[in-house]
């Protein structure tokens, strides 16, 4: 009798075993899979920037740091100069941002903290719609319906309101084209305004209730709730979605390139027409013949490629020296 | 069906001391489910009222009334009557921030601001008084003395609140309420997230408080109701069973549900 219930024992421990050394061997499958999918990634960053790199070599070696600070851009002559591309993609994103970031926030606390229930949806929806209109759309819109709107109404007002104070008349000199500068900003801060509503709206859901009611049990309005307790809470979420916002704006290329008039200089006034690094590469790849031009469009996107680098590591950065300095 | 509590036989035990809070004939509905149901009693001005009862029975419920913190999300709504010194406050008119101030609360989880522990105390001051800053540290001062968290934090109340201990936290807590120098102060369960030394601390700081407020805590741990408070409600399905001064709901309740919750029989 022992030797048969051993003999059970023994098989099924058998089977045991090799359940065992089946799982083992999915495990590794497993295990392998998901550590190259994550290498992957490092191989394509490596691999874009070894390109960019290396494609831009020829405009690089040639110009050297000049390139930087150039402002001509002359195909007839082959000399080139990045410096008025990056001055128009800093200044569209950076008001791009400063204009989509209240906004999002006012309609992110809208929609937490004040909306009826049933508009909750249909203006969140609303708003995550926004991000799913191509950039195209929002290109010839901004050409054909926006850029004339602002021509023949706001911008002879702003210059007619601005005339005469300094630094102001000169932001906003004329004349009137209806592309430019200002019109690209407006567009980007279209753009971007669904991602940032929506990440700030998820991240002010994070805030615990107890922690507002809290606030409010001491008396406070919603704005006073808002302002020193659920952004305080949530400003590490908040800044995320900007950074992301910022980092569509930097690259954002059809809807720009419609609106911005392509011309590659500097100007003071944000009406005058400019171009970014994405508007000027696509507008130019296609006529680039020489191999100096094409190698000066690809050093324009790796200068792309680093700007959002740096951004990105500058938003690490900020992030990190908030939460030491409040110990959370 | 009428409850079996009458308010006379309530009446009877406290109208010797003044009521600071008097609740009427109060229903309270989430959606569609009644979650009170026809609440009467009254809270005798600077004492300690403890509600008891088993998970549900609709005591947080009840002292979430008491400040209109329901208010904040849709489909709970309130009828009746709550009296604070006569005046109804589940009267639309009623201004709730003002009310808010007026009485405190303090919840079940510490809920420090995320800000520097002198700001979390100032910052309910400054809402609505201006004062100095030599007066603002005087009062900063007098709050966490008041929660006996003085010692603890005088060197670093320029470190966020969060990095306190739970209990530390929680203390701060009560003393950014005392602080706003409200009438009522309301505690849901302020104990239940801490260590025994912890509650000890608050447990005495309820007691000393109850010489300047009234107070109201909702509490799981019948040994605390037992000891802090002068008064207790025993509530079961959203019914107030009996409401009774302290050592008697303890020692010779008149209600048989009472006696086999506190004895254990249930809940």
């Amino acid at each position: 009798m022992t030797a048969v219930s051993e003999a059970a024992t023994s098989s099924a421990m058998r089977t045991r075993e090799a359940t065992v050394r089946r799982f083992a061997v999915t495990d590794m499958v497993f295990r392998t899979a998901t550590r190259l999918s994550a290498m992957l990634v490092l191989v394509l960053l490596g691999g874009v920037a070894i390109s960019l790199v290396a494609g831009s070599w020829e405009a690089l070696s040639k110009f050297g740091f000049s390139f930087l600070t150039t402002e001509s851009w002359n195909p007839v002559t082959e000399n080139f100069g990045a410096l008025a591309p990056i001055y128009g993609t800093i200044v569209t994103s950076a008001i791009a941002i400063l204009i989509a970031v209240p906004i999002g926030i006012g309609i992110a606390v809208f929609l937490t903290e004040l909306c009826p229930r049933p508009l909750r949806r249909p203006i969140g929806i609303a708003v995550e719609l926004l991000a799913g209109i191509p950039s195209i759309i929002y290109g010839i819109w901004g050409l054909f319906v926006f850029a004339p709107f602002l021509q023949t109404t706001v911008q002879p007002f702003i210059i007619w309101l601005f005339k005469g104070i300094p630094g102001l008349d000169s932001l906003f000199a004329g004349p009137p084209y209806g592309i430019g500068l200002l019109t690209s900003s407006l567009i980007l801060a279209i753009m971007v305004l669904p991602f940032i509503t929506s990440i700030t709206k998820d991240v002010f859901d994070t805030v615990p209730a107890v922690l507002k009611e809290s606030a409010y049990g001491i008396g406070c309005t919603t704005w006073e709730v808002t302002r020193r307790v659920t952004i305080p809470y949530t400003r590490v979420g908040i800044m995320g979605g900007v950074m992301l916002g910022l980092g569509r704006a930097l690259g954002e290329t059809m809807a720009v390139t419609f609106v911005i008039g392509n011309a590659h200089r500097i100007s003071a006034s944000l009406f005058a027409p400019g171009t970014t690094i994405s508007a000027t590469i696509a507008n130019e790849f296609t006529e680039a013949d020489g191999n100096l031009y094409t190698s000066s469009l690809v050093s324009l996107g790796l200068i792309l490629f680093i700007i959002t680098f740096i951004i990105l590591a500058l938003a690490r950065y900020m992030l990190l020296r908030i939460d030491s300095r409040t110990g959370a | 069906m009428k409850p079996m509590l009458s308010t006379d036989l309530n009446a009877a035990d406290t109208t010797v001391e003044k009521a600071k809070i008097e609740v009427k004939n109060l229903n309270f509905y989430y959606g569609q489910s009644k979650a009170l149901k026809d609440i009467n009693l009254s809270l005798p001005e600077r004492s300690v009222t403890a509600f008891i009862g088993p998970s549900g029975c609709g005591k947080s419920t009840l002292l979430r009334v008491l400040n209109r913190i329901y208010e904040l999300y849709p489909k709970q709504s309130a009828e009746g009557q709550v009296l604070l010194d006569g005046k109804n406050i589940l009267d639309r008119s009623q201004d709730l921030n003002l009310l808010r101030t007026k009485i405190g609360m303090v919840f079940q989880k510490p809920t420090p601001f995320p800000m520097s522990i002198y700001e979390n105390i100032a910052f309910g001051v400054r809402l609505y008084e201006k004062i100095s800053k030599a007066e603002m540290d005087g009062r900063v001062e007098q709050a966490l003395k008041r929660a006996a968290l003085w010692n603890e934090v005088k060197d670093k109340l320029n470190a966020s609140g969060l990095s306190l201990s739970g209990g530390q936290q929680q203390r701060l807590c009560i003393a950014r309420t005392v602080a706003v120098k409200p009438e009522v102060i309301l505690l849901d369960e302020p104990a239940s997230a801490l260590d025994p030394l912890s509650t000890a601390k608050i447990e005495e700081l309820i007691d000393e408080l109850q010489a300047d407020y009234t107070i109201v805590i909702v509490t799981h741990n019948m040994q605390q109701a037992a000891r802090v408070s002068r008064q207790t409600a025993f509530m079961y399905l959203g019914e107030l069973v009996e409401f009774d001064r302290t050592e008697k709901i303890f020692t010779s309740p008149r209600e048989k549900r009472t006696q086999d919750y506190i004895t254990g029989r249930f809940g």
